[in-house]
């Protein structure tokens, strides 16, 4: 895979994209393989081994502006290729050109060192975030970012103790302080209540704007009206569906029908 | 003399070496104020911990074993303090970045500054540790260090050393889950084979090269002999040896993530 820079006005150029997943990730004991060993010798001594091929050449461009609602069943490879185009995920060809900044977020109740407090959470999570900020624009950041996750009182408790709601709470009002060149949010909304999902969903369509192409993976038809302006859709590994807002909407809820 | 201005890539590599050391030390600090927090005694235990030990074990050597070794608590002290810090580093860093999945898969981060973070805290717990032996014993006998200049050189030695081995053991406990049990087990033999309690001279000759060939040994000898028994000819040597292992270490380390770094998030 290679990362480099492409054209000014894209973001991300992704071209015949193949990932497969070897089936002995999942780890099997040394007794396992003895045991199967021993009752199957001829098989398991010329069987090839099991793959999943999660993503099946797959291409496609994000321009500056492009805020792409990335939609498909579960198991489609969503996540398989936002980590991929995050560079966490080797793919075993095709390759992903990238220009500028990547920030990928994939879960939002996540402490850094639960032990701590939420503030000091809060910190960590942003210095890690954003290590190219000064000091000072970190410490306004975190503070905006804490005034805007309401949690108050609770910000000097430990962060363990925090019910999933304010975790996310407080992650999202970290996650969605500053723009990038492109940002991927993986099902970032769950989690958050009514009141706060209102909130943040505002703070987040600016963030989305003001930065420059944006992945956003969801399965509510209306988080992607809100946030998209371009939808993909992914079946059995492959890309199904490229085009506008309602049609990519329409052909991810005939799949699900 | 002229010199042109650096180009793209040394200052990008700058940038990030910048940021990864930023938040290396943001992490450090934040695990030396959560290890302890809900302790009375806070920080207060991980500095006693090594020195208690030290204690037990220099009362056990000395007046039980009766072990004839001139200003036994020096050398024990340049022995096993580094020898607790490696180990106990080995044992925490080890699991560090599988315990951490949930974390390095929610948003990219380097996986090494978890590690780097970690033996940091370790590293200045054991210098407080130390140096909070060392000076009222020298202050209190009167002992002359001849080589207490050269102590930066020595650790530096042992931080190296130590960085390539956990990072090595750390990467492979991902991809293999037995190594954080097979640690403790290693450590316990070769705390026993090693030369930390005992001097060199004890070990017969027919198995003196299991001691040449022991990178604990070779990476912790050049610092005992910064305070105990220093002369610059055979300080020297000594570093030369133990600067070998530490950079096996760190060749190994990086030859197996460069092999395995594509599957990494695979097994995480």
């Amino acid at each position: 895979m290679t990362s480099t820079t492409t054209s000014e006005n894209t973001i991300l150029s992704v071209n015949n994209l193949n990932l497969v997943y070897k089936l002995d990730y999942y780890h099997q004991t040394l007794r396992d393989k003895f045991v199967k060993l021993v009752t199957s010798p001829i098989e398991t001594l010329t069987s090839s081994k099991d793959s999943l091929h999660v993503l099946k050449n797959l291409s496609l461009d994000l321009k500056k502006g492009d805020r792409v609602g990335l939609m498909g069943v579960n198991g489609a490879g969503k996540t398989t290729l936002a980590r991929c185009i995050s560079g966490m995920l080797v793919p075993q060809s095709g390759e992903v050109k990238v220009n500028g900044i990547v920030r990928p977020i994939f879960s939002t109740n996540i402490g850094v060192i639960p032990e701590l407090t939420g503030r000091e959470n809060a910190f960590l999570l942003a210095n890690l975030l954003y290590p190219d900020e000064s000091k000072t624009e970190l410490e306004v950041l975190i503070e905006d970012a804490l005034d805007f996750s309401e949690l108050d009182g609770f910000l000097d408790t430990p962060f363990l103790h925090y019910s999933k709601g304010m975790q996310t709470r407080l992650c999202l009002s970290i996650i969605s302080a500053k723009a990038c060149d492109l940002l991927i949010l993986d099902e970032v909304f769950d989690g958050a209540d009514e009141f706060f999902q209102k909130k943040i969903t505002a703070r987040v369509l600016k963030l989305i704007e003001e930065s420059g192409a944006v992945l956003f993976i969801s399965h509510s038809p209306d988080q992607i009206r809100q946030a998209c302006n371009r939808v993909l859709v992914l079946n059995n590994s492959e890309l199904v569906f490229d085009g506008s807002v309602e049609s990519g909407i329409e052909a991810y809820q005939s799949m699900i029908r | 003399m002229t010199c042109g201005k650096p180009g793209p890539i040394i200052i990008e590599m700058n940038t990030l070496g910048h940021h990864y050391w930023k938040q290396i030390k943001v992490l450090t600090w934040a695990k030396m104020k959560s290890r302890y927090r809900k302790t009375m005694a806070g920080f207060l235990w991980v500095v006693m911990s090594p020195i208690l030990l030290f204690v037990t074990q220099a009362f056990v050597f000395k007046k039980i074993l009766k072990l004839e070794i001139p200003n036994y608590y020096l050398f024990l002290l340049g022995g096993l303090l580094p020898w607790i810090f490696i180990t106990t580093t080995m044992d925490m860093c080890a699991p560090a970045l599988y315990s951490s999945r949930d974390l390095l898969k929610a948003f990219k981060i380097p996986p090494f500054i978890l590690v780097c973070s970690q033996i940091l805290d370790n590293f200045i717990n054991f210098l407080f540790a130390f140096f909070l032996v060392l000076i009222p014993f020298v202050v209190i006998t009167g002992t002359e260090i001849g080589g207490l200049l050269f102590i930066p050189l020595a650790l530096f030695n042992i931080l190296l050393g130590t960085t390539g081995l956990v990072w090595l053991l750390a990467a492979m406990q991902v991809f293999l889950k037995d190594v954080q049990f097979i640690i403790p087990f290693v450590t316990g033999v070769l705390y026993f084979i090693t030369p930390i309690f005992y001097p060199i001279e004890y070990v017969p000759q027919q198995f003196l090269w299991i001691v040449k060939i022991n990178p604990f040994y070779g990476i912790i000898q050049p610092f005992r002999l910064c305070i105990y028994n220093f002369s610059l000819e055979t300080f020297l040597p000594a570093l030369g040896l133990g600067f070998c292992f530490s950079m096996c270490f760190v060749i190994l380390s990086l030859i197996f993530w460069r092999v395995k770094r594509d599957d990494f998030y695979h097994y995480l």
